[in-house]
């Protein structure tokens, strides 16, 4: 699909169409029969798939639980999240159960299944509609983790998933990029669809980004490049099953690593890329680690606090002038700051 | 005659339960099985009479006190031995041990040892067999402490809602670990489960297996034709403690009256007859069962890390 315009909202109505047409899948959740439709990435199929897309009661635990008895006996349930906060009310049947349910069994089982969980963020989503929770589920052996930067790697991965993965995907959207069209660019033949990528090569930093944040380094890089400082992007993708090799030569070559992720940073993906480069050979870094994520606080809901509280271009390109110069005063003018809800205008609420 | 028959098998099954489960407290203190077991001594009947009316698709999802479904179901005794001994080959290769017994081949699916947490998957895979158009039931069991959770009311309201063929049933025991019903609950089981429009269903001699036995007869086939869930409380007695080998009525938390009143009516108490008939033939099993658990290997390194996604 290279050189093929389209929004990430698109990609996943594509993969849900797709995986409707398998016979297994089952598409439950709330709002998949609405009129919104998951904001229209699953519009139309309960009119074609009356029996497998189904509406459900606000029982998220008892769904999730539905959903592994379902896939147990032969189905391929997909479950949707329309926030990632919501999900976690099922963590006692995700962590406790799906999870373990191969290898507690010894085998026995299998239970191939998806969670769609969507991270809100910006215009007022506030404390519990905003959440970005991959690192609590990375920790869990049994869950493959992802968070798909773009329709791409949407297409490419749920469709691996459905029909190669035999366990429990949690895959994270991001809300903000819905209504984003992207162009195709990268040859997905050679990319492993539940591992990271290669987003841009450069030579002087890498950063690894997760989710929305890949865009905003794109957008970093950019700039930066005006300046002469080529930036390494690593679309780390899977939260679960990063490519160590990968993301360790990178740092290798450019010997600096800045870690951008959508979430807190303490115990989260920025320490999960420090401990792979500290436990390789921290020796490969010419710089200390650098990672930027959201403020050590619950989301606020003003927006003059909001834009305080999530990292933007504008610190990107300050850690990365920083990384690569070795000053705190690089003498490279930061972009002025911009909220990704301005800057996309694409993304205005309530919902 | 054909009573009498039918009698003699439940009783000989129910039988060999216990004696299984005598076996493990005869073990315990060996240390050889190095985890927690909570013990069905007392509540056989229900698995008893339950499995004996259950079709061999026809799946079960049980819970940590899973030994009397395990084998009443038709799990093989040597590998759930083998499990309780954390060898190789116990059915789970040792990683699920006593609180996790699962035989697919027979329909015992997985058990958890997080109350209340396998009652969904009953009505996830009901689901699934309505969507097939099969024929099949899906028994969903746990015990009184389990229809506090709120992952139960959920289950109920959606197998329900789409007429999913799902049999709750209650093992009530009057106890969640050391605490009483009345402890605990503000509602009545069987009225609750009305509020659903889930049809249900009290039977209060759980030590009957041929009760058991006809009343689950009843309930498997109207929830297979009617394709409707329903709901059963059996009453029944636990005679050990929540966990572990041993009685606890010095703890204070129950009345020891109450148990001897249930032994009174309890057959495999009652009916020396049948008793000595079987015991012999059951204890070669056993002990053959405990031999192949002995003599089996432990996991290793190799298995570690298998089976992790």
């Amino acid at each position: 699909m290279s050189d093929i315009k389209m929004k990430y909202r698109e990609a996943l109505s594509v993969a849900m169409s797709e995986a409707m047409e398998d016979p297994k899948t089952l598409l439950i959740g709330q709002g998949v029969t609405d009129f919104k439709g998951i904001w229209g990435t699953t519009t139309g199929l309960a009119q074609k798939y009356p029996n497998r897309v189904i509406e459900t009661p606000l029982s998220e635990d008892g769904v999730a639980g539905i959903c592994i008895g379902a896939s147990l006996n032969g189905m391929y349930p997909i479950n949707t999240h329309i926030r990632a906060d919501f999900g976690l009310l099922i963590f006692n049947q995700l962590i406790n159960l799906a999870a373990k349910y191969r290898y507690m069994f010894g085998g026995l089982f299998e239970v191939p299944l998806m969670f769609r969980m969507v991270i809100g963020r910006s215009w007022g989503q506030g404390a519990q509609h905003s959440q970005s929770l991959q690192s609590l589920l990375g920790h869990i052996p049994g869950l493959v983790v992802l968070m798909p930067s773009n329709p791409q790697s949407i297409v490419q991965s749920y469709r691996y998933a459905r029909s190669h993965h035999k366990g429990p995907v949690v895959m994270f959207e991001h809300r903000l990029m819905y209504e984003l069209e992207f162009e195709g660019k990268i040859d997905f033949e050679s990319v492993d669809p539940l591992s990271s990528r290669i987003e841009r090569l450069g030579t002087d930093l890498t950063i690894v980004a997760t989710s929305v944040m890949v865009l905003e380094a794109v957008r970093a890089s950019d700039y930066l490049n005006r300046f002469g400082i080529h930036v390494e992007i690593i679309d780390l993708h899977s939260i679960s099953h990063p490519d160590h090799n990968l993301i360790f030569n990178s740092v290798k070559k450019t010997g600096r690593l800045l870690v951008v992720d959508t979430s807190w940073i303490p115990y989260g993906v920025a320490a999960e890329m420090s401990r792979i480069i500290a436990e390789k050979d921290p020796s490969v870094l010419k710089q200390p680690v650098r990672s930027l994520g959201m403020q050590p606080a619950p989301c606020p809901t003003a927006k003059s606090l909001e834009d305080l509280y999530y990292p933007d271009v504008s610190d990107i390109v300050g850690a990365s002038a920083s990384l690569v110069t070795g000053q705190h005063s690089h003498g490279i003018p930061l972009p002025v700051k911009q909220a990704m809800t301005d800057f996309y205008k694409h993304f205005k609420g309530p919902f | 005659m054909e009573f009498k028959i039918e009698y003699k098998k439940r009783f000989r099954e129910a039988l060999r339960i216990r004696m299984v489960e005598q076996k493990i407290i005869e073990l315990y203190p060996l240390d050889k099985i190095q985890s927690p077991v909570h013990l069905s001594i007392g509540q056989e009947a229900v698995a008893v009479g339950l499995c004996s009316q259950m079709r061999l698709d026809d799946w079960l999802f049980i819970n940590y006190r899973g030994h009397a479904f395990y084998l009443a179901k038709g799990g093989p005794m040597p590998e759930l031995f083998a499990e309780l001994y954390g060898k190789r080959t116990g059915l789970s290769k040792g990683k699920a041990g006593s609180m996790h017994l699962a035989a697919p081949n027979q329909g015992v699916m997985g058990a958890s040892a997080v109350v209340g947490s396998t009652i969904s998957h009953a009505v996830g895979a009901a689901l699934a067999s309505k969507i097939r158009g099969e024929d099949r039931v899906f028994v969903a069991v746990f015990g009184d402490g389990a229809t506090e959770q709120g992952a139960y009311h959920e289950a109920l309201n959606f197998a329900s809602l789409h007429s999913l063929p799902v049999l709750f049933l209650c093992e009530n025991n009057g106890l969640a670990v050391h605490a009483s019903l009345l402890e605990r609950q503000a509602f009545s089981l069987t009225r609750h489960a009305e509020a659903y429009g889930v049809e249900a269903k009290t039977l209060n001699e759980g030590f009957d297996f041929m009760r058991v036995s006809e009343i689950c007869s009843d309930l498997l086939e109207q929830v297979r034709f009617k394709k409707r869930p329903m709901f059963l409380e059996i009453k029944t007695c636990r005679y050990m403690e929540h966990v572990g080998p041993g009685e606890d009525f010095d703890a204070g938390y129950r009345d020891i009256a109450e148990v001897r009143a249930w032994k009174d009516k309890d057959p495999l108490c009652l009916d020396d007859t049948l008793l000595s008939e079987f015991s012999l033939e059951i204890s070669k099993e056993i002990d053959a069962a405990v031999l192949f658990a002995e003599n089996s290997p432990y996991p290793g390194i190799e298995d570690l890390l298998t089976d992790v996604i």
